[in-house]
């Protein structure tokens, strides 16, 4: 009974430093606690417990490193780990949606970065590798997304291939600083509407001579103070670059995140702009790509952003960038119209803030009377298109039209429409996407 | 009919009687039910029959209600198969309109619960990559929804279209 031996293969394994990453506060924890004894040279038995732990945490790491190997064969990613239990992951690269460079705190202390896949339809933990160099990571990107394309284009090479010459050229292409970003938030809807709540409460507890009350609202203050200061390390030098694989986010002050937007898989974006910040001509930029439907509405940071705060003309040419599959239109250049004056019966106040638009490439909807929020989508885009109209609408004779898209920050909704119009716009909007498809 | 839920080009295409009949069944099964519950409550706690007058009132009221309502509804439906897309519209007082391209389509579902098998009905729920999408037909008799069924996915596979 002999089994067939695979052939050798160049494979490759992850930085030798994983180990200690990876257990990094343990270890540290565990040297700390015992420091003095350690100097001292007298070891009490918790202190040989704690050592026996981390020599034995040690020796798994280190068996664990030694056991996972990682390579490339035909047009898969191969990732074998465990020690008891092996493990074989295949990921295909024809199925990548993107991938993704983090690095966590310590990782980055010692110049490591998390690899990370999105592979379609799986979910988070399917495609990591952890942890590798930050070259070895950046490399590894970049032969993974071109034998991508390639595979996808139908010229598979027959054999992985190393990056050739030097790196593709890369050009930045927008940079928050930091005073914008420190100002921006401050200026956020949250932030103002948080402000006037605590106003309103303060005031009313010194109204009523009850001082102590606002201790109530410590914690309160602390956790919306913790969301902003993630917002701060999240966001902080975010930088967006022209890659040859699509638009790439870096980000992050102690953690370093990594993402590429592949181009055409932008199902649409959105541009933000608070009452706030009009007055300094700022927007925000969210993007949504197939595959990566993230509702994270925790009002944290969120992997959909692509520039939390910049110059309005700044937000608008990466929204062109971004929607380069389509022919880089222009969203500011579609005609928008607002509803008919009877719909203040059903909108009072947001009436105003409503309108739509429909151009050669995209719908257009804009809605939001605190943030005023821009949806774009292209025709070819569009998954499939709704009227709905409740009985008030109806004795109004006003319907909303509705662009779905798939799960993401981007909903084209044109509400209390003219029903004659919403009609009219329903059925142009599904001429103009039949047309797109075909294309 | 008005002009905002105007078929597309054919008619609409009602769906089987057998939705009403199915629902307004649904109805009286909870209606007798609750009489049920009642009488056994007036028993148990030996209640007042007097009680009884407004709560059969009220109970025959909510029954004609549903009847009528079940009614509008299982007429509001309707769908067109155009020659890339699926138009579906429903319901009588929040109204819809849906219209979903053969292109577009992930995959379709058909559905048929014990009680839907006992009036020989299924719905055929159609799915595309947006979960927004709310493209479902109740109450086709079941030979045309099996009829729509492929005629949905030969035509999405021949007409679709990347992400």
């Amino acid at each position: 009974m002999t089994r067939q031996q695979p052939a050798e293969r160049p494979f490759k394994r992850l930085s030798p430093l994983t180990p200690l990453v990876r257990s990094f506060i343990l270890v540290v924890a565990g040297v700390a606690s015992f420091w003095d004894d350690i100097l001292r040279g007298e070891f009490g038995p918790l202190a040989w417990i704690v050592l026996a732990m981390l020599v034995a945490g040690a020796v798994y790491g280190t068996a664990s490193w030694l056991r996972t190997k990682y390579w490339i064969e035909a047009d898969e990613l191969r990732v074998d780990t465990g020690i008891v239990s092996r493990q074989s992951r295949r990921i295909r690269v024809d199925r990548l949606q993107g991938v993704d460079i983090v690095q966590p705190f310590v990782a980055r202390m010692f110049g490591l970065a998390e690899l990370k896949m999105d592979v379609a339809g799986g979910g988070s933990g399917e495609g990591s590798l952890a942890f590798l160099s930050l070259g070895d990571a950046q490399d590894l990107r970049e032969v993974l997304l071109s034998r991508r394309d390639a595979v996808r284009a139908g010229l598979a090479p027959e054999r992985p291939e190393e990056p050739e010459g030097p790196p593709q050229p890369e050009q930045v292409v927008a940079r928050l600083d930091l005073g914008t970003l420190l100002l921006g938030l401050l200026l956020s809807p949250e932030t103002v509407v948080f402000a006037v709540l605590l106003a309103v409460l303060g005031g009313i507890f010194i109204g009523f001579g009850e001082i102590g009350g606002i201790a109530a609202v410590v914690p309160v203050l602390g956790g919306f103070a913790l969301t902003q200061m993630r917002k701060l390390t999240a966001y902080y030098d975010f930088t967006v670059l022209t890659t040859p694989n699509g638009l790439q986010v870096r980000r992050g002050l102690f953690e370093r995140s990594t993402q590429t937007v592949t181009l055409p898989r932008v199902q649409g974006v959105v541009v933000t702009e608070p009452l706030m910040w009009r007055s300094f001509g700022w927007a925000k930029l969210d993007v949504a790509v197939a595959g990566t439907g993230g509702s994270d509405g925790d009002g944290g940071p969120s992997a959909s952003t692509v520039m939390p705060v910049a110059d309005r003309a700044v937000v608008m040419a990466l929204a062109r960038t971004l929607l380069e599959a389509s022919g880089s239109p222009d969203p500011d250049a579609v005609a928008l119209s607002p509803p008919p004056p009877r719909a203040k019966w059903v909108a009072p106040v947001g009436r105003r803030f409503l309108a739509v638009g429909i151009d050669d490439h995209l719908v257009v909807s804009r809605r939001g009377v605190l943030s005023r929020r821009t949806h774009v989508v292209p025709h070819a885009r569009v998954q499939s298109l709704q009227v709905h109209q409740g009985p008030v609408q109806r004795r109004l004779s006003l319907a909303d039209v509705r662009v779905d898209s798939p799960p993401g920050p981007v909903a084209v909704l044109a509400r209390h429409r003219d029903a004659h119009e919403a009609r009219a716009l329903l059925d142009l909007e599904n001429a103009a996407a039949r047309t797109a498809r075909s294309v | 009919m008005n002009e905002l839920f105007a078929p597309p080009g054919t008619d609409w295409q009602p769906v089987s009687p057998a939705l009403a009949r199915l629902r307004r069944a649904l109805v009286l099964v909870a209606a007798v039910g609750l009489l049920v519950v009642l009488v056994v409550a007036t028993l148990l706690f030996s209640l007042p029959w007097g009680l009884w007058l407004p709560v059969v009132a009220v109970l025959l009221g909510v029954v004609v209600w549903g009847w009528v309502l079940v009614g509008r509804n299982a007429r509001s439906w309707g769908y067109a198969e155009r020659e890339e897309e699926l138009y579906v519209k429903h319901g009588a007082l929040f109204r819809r309109l849906v219209v979903v391209p053969y292109g577009r389509m992930q995959y379709v579902d058909v559905q048929a619960g014990p009680l839907e098998q006992a009036y020989k009905v299924a719905s055929v729920h159609l799915h595309t990559a947006s979960p927004g999408t709310s493209a479902r037909i109740p109450g086709l008799p079941a030979a045309e929804a099996a009829r729509l069924r492929d005629r949905l996915t030969a035509l999405g596979q021949s007409q679709a279209a990347g992400l």
